[in-house]
């Protein structure tokens, strides 16, 4: 770009100052204060005004006469009358009124109280004696609920679910006793969503297990995950080559969501992790194209260009920014114009053929490239970061060099394969993408 | 990527076109105005028109003439691709100039759909199509930025080779109204896809023409236009070649890169196997 500069016209240069300057000096301009003062802030402005800059040099009105007096006060969320002092702002002699300011913040949660007959009644469980289970009610009532801490206070050791369960089942039966008839309670949520003790304590035994995870662990159910993705990945392929109507890809996203939560450390892969969310990849780009051909058909006119860049954008909408760039930066080096030249038809309907293969292909090698480096760290024997790989990784394997095209750098299989004239067999710019490991530098 | 779903569409076809025609053998040419409209007016789905156009402009120094506010004399025009007439699809053409332009709004009733002008600014021009109104009742608006200088700076500017920015494009029209595809079936400005099969098209003598094409004095096509030596060629089989011959070469790529993970796969799972017993 320097060499541009010096060789090109020098008024690009003089332009390019002229638009750097101006833009400089906005930014240097606070309003109503110094600029020493506002490079204390920071000096840029902040993200959400705090403080207007004109409040800073206001005065307090002056009509008002402000004292300052060491007062005592009360504090209602006490309950033993004590009786402290502070300094308290008077206005104009008149002392301000009302509460201690904090007493509105003493919350506590309302805890079910029962009777000795509604024990008896209700309550009994073999699990408690009357004497736990009070000191339970107690130790919820002081300390709101909160029953880690109860737990630890618990005098006889009993663990955090089995407390949660003793409560939540009398403060259901209670509920029930209580109330008038069956479906009044219905709707609450102590009844509609009853604690589930067992299911507790396996998720959180399962977050333990997540959290304890060593890298290696962690990174052989990546792996795994990938593995059993691609197998029905493939699959949905096949099936999906016979059945040309939209699957339901709203189905998919909750219980793939599920499924990811609930970590499979030792059970193998294909049994447990069937992955519907991979059938939406698939699908969606038949739906997307189905859903534009359609709004097409709506409009009783249009330009064969426009229709081409609703499909061109539906297709790259799975994917990222950085592969719609690749994918273009790939038509490019094939030769072709980015938007075609003489867009007929046959011709659109090409071009977005090869827009999706080349997509595929970007896609497929990203996948190749991740699962490489995952595969070479669980029985390579250094279990260094995929940077290292390069240097421990299998002889025998053959890394693809990203969209390299020329033939000799490919591996030793494919001495023969000659790209067409119109390619250059010189290899990409190494700076505009990250650098992919090439046979040469093994 | 107009699929042949057409069996209900030929069982609808028949039994319309059958209704005006049996009540009323002995008139031919005279028909009440409700059938016609009806016959008209009905849309066909499945069956997309398009025509093919180019749209640009063509610029010339005026060299010693030139003075400053016009240097240039240039034309901005819409054409059939393949220079036939495209009058009997466009009703007319408006071209919006800049407005610095006296009466920078310009309608041209008849083909060729052109407008000279001179002077010395590039700027947007915006062509706005209307068509006839049994085709299309909307209009429809393309951009072209007007081109005055060459690509070249620093070259010196002839007054006798033009300066020539040429746009191809296509306009479909996915649901013609069968009046208007019996009226267009054999022009060679307009592209009509084969019928689907059993599908068939009442004869021209039932619809009334719109308008009157014998009357128009001026030639609607640009075969021999005073300009046609500079347009530019657009050859959709050149193209055609370069995405085929790109596109053999992904999916030779692809398939390689298909077989080496299978090969990897299989590798790999010999090793786990290995090592996990």
């Amino acid at each position: 770009m320097d060499a541009k500069d010096i060789l090109g016209l020098p008024k690009n240069s003089i332009t390019q100052e002229k638009k750097s300057r101006p833009q400089k000096d906005s930014q240097r301009k606070p309003d109503g204060i110094s600029r020493e003062v506002y490079a204390l802030t920071g000096g840029f402005p902040p993200l959400i005004p705090a403080i207007e800059a004109s409040q800073l040099k206001k005065r307090p009105p002056s009509d008002e006469k402000i004292t300052w007096q060491w007062l005592p006060f009360t504090n209602s969320a006490r309950k033993d009358n004590l009786h402290l002092y502070h300094w308290v702002r008077i206005v104009n002699g008149v002392p301000p009124t009302g509460d201690y300011s904090f007493a509105k913040y003493n919350k506590s949660v309302d805890i079910v109280k029962y009777t000795d007959e509604e024990y008896e009644k209700y309550l009994t469980d073999p699990m408690w004696t009357k004497e736990e289970t009070d000191q339970l009610f107690e130790l919820c009532q002081s300390f709101d609920l909160r029953f880690i801490v109860i737990a630890d206070r618990f005098p006889s050791s009993r663990t955090v679910e089995e407390l949660k369960d003793r409560y939540y089942s009398v403060a259901r039966a209670m509920l029930a006793a209580r109330a008038p008839s069956p479906g009044d309670i219905s709707g609450h949520p102590l009844v509609k969503e009853p604690y589930n003790v067992s299911q507790e304590t396996e998720r959180k035994r399962a977050l333990s297990m997540v959290l304890s995870q060593t890298k290696q662990q962690e990174r052989k159910d990546a792996e795994v995950l990938a593995e059993a993705k691609r197998i029905t990945e493939s699959r949905m392929v096949a099936r999906g080559a016979e059945e040309s109507e939209l699957p339901v890809p709203s189905n998919a996203g909750p219980e793939s969501a599920e499924r990811a939560a609930i970590p499979s450390d030792t059970v193998s892969p294909s049994a447990n992790v069937q992955h519907p969310s991979a059938a939406v990849a698939p699908s969606t780009i038949t739906v997307d194209n189905a859903s534009i051909l359609a709004s097409l058909r709506m409009l009783r006119v249009y330009l064969r260009t426009y229709a081409l860049d609703q499909m061109v954008q539906a297709a790259s909408s799975s994917a990222g920014l950085r592969t719609i760039k690749r994918v273009e930066q790939t038509l490019q080096e094939l030769g072709v114009n980015l938007k075609p030249r003489v867009p007929t038809k046959a011709v659109c309907a090409e071009h977005l053929e090869l827009r999706r293969e080349i997509l595929t292909l970007l896609n497929l090698q990203k996948q190749e490239a991740e699962g490489s480096s995952y595969r070479d760290g669980s029985y390579g024997d250094t279990p260094g970061t995929p940077k290292h790989l390069s240097h421990g990784g299998d002889q025998d394997r053959i890394f693809v060099p990203d969209m390299n095209f020329a033939g000799e750098r490919i591996g030793k299989r494919d001495q023969k394969r000659k790209a067409p004239g119109r390619l250059s067999e010189a290899p990409l710019p190494a700076h505009k993408r990250p650098r992919k490991l090439k046979a040469a530098d093994l | 990527m107009i699929n042949s779903s057409s069996s209900k569409q030929v069982g609808q076809d028949q039994q319309a076109t059958s209704e005006p025609r049996s009540p009323r053998p002995k008139i031919k040419m005279v028909k009440s105005e409700e059938s016609d409209k009806r016959i008209l007016n009905k849309k066909l789905k499945d069956v997309e028109i398009s025509i093919p156009i180019v749209y640009g402009n063509v610029s010339f120094w005026l060299g010693k003439k030139a003075s400053e506010y016009q240097s240039h004399k240039w034309t901005v025009y819409v054409r059939g691709a393949t220079n036939e007439d495209i009058g009997v699809v466009i009703k007319r053409v408006v071209f919006q100039l800049h407005s610095s332009f006296k009466n920078p709004t310009r309608v041209v009733e008849s083909p060729p759909f052109e407008l000279s002008e001179a002077g010395w600014g590039e700027f947007e021009i915006a062509i706005t199509l209307y068509f006839h109104i049994d085709l299309c009742d909307k209009p429809l608006t393309l951009y072209h930025h007007l081109k005055l200088y060459p690509e070249d700076e620093s070259g010196p500017m002839s007054s006798k080779k033009p300066v020539v920015a040429e746009c191809f494009d296509e306009i479909a029209f996915p649901e013609p109204s069968e009046g208007f595809l019996v009226r267009v079936q054999n022009h060679p400005a307009v592209n009509v896809p084969r019928l689907p099969t059993g599908f068939t098209l009442p004869p021209p003598e039932l619809f009334v023409v719109p308008f009157e094409d014998a009357n128009r004095k001026k030639r609607g096509d640009t075969k021999d236009h005073p300009l046609s030596q500079w347009f530019m060629n657009f050859s959709e089989a050149d193209e055609l070649l370069q995405l085929a011959a790109a596109r053999q070469q992904v999916q030779a790529y692809l398939a390689k890169l298909r077989r080496q993970i299978s090969m990897i796969d299989g590798q790999h799972q010999q090793l786990k196997t290995i090592s996990d017993s």
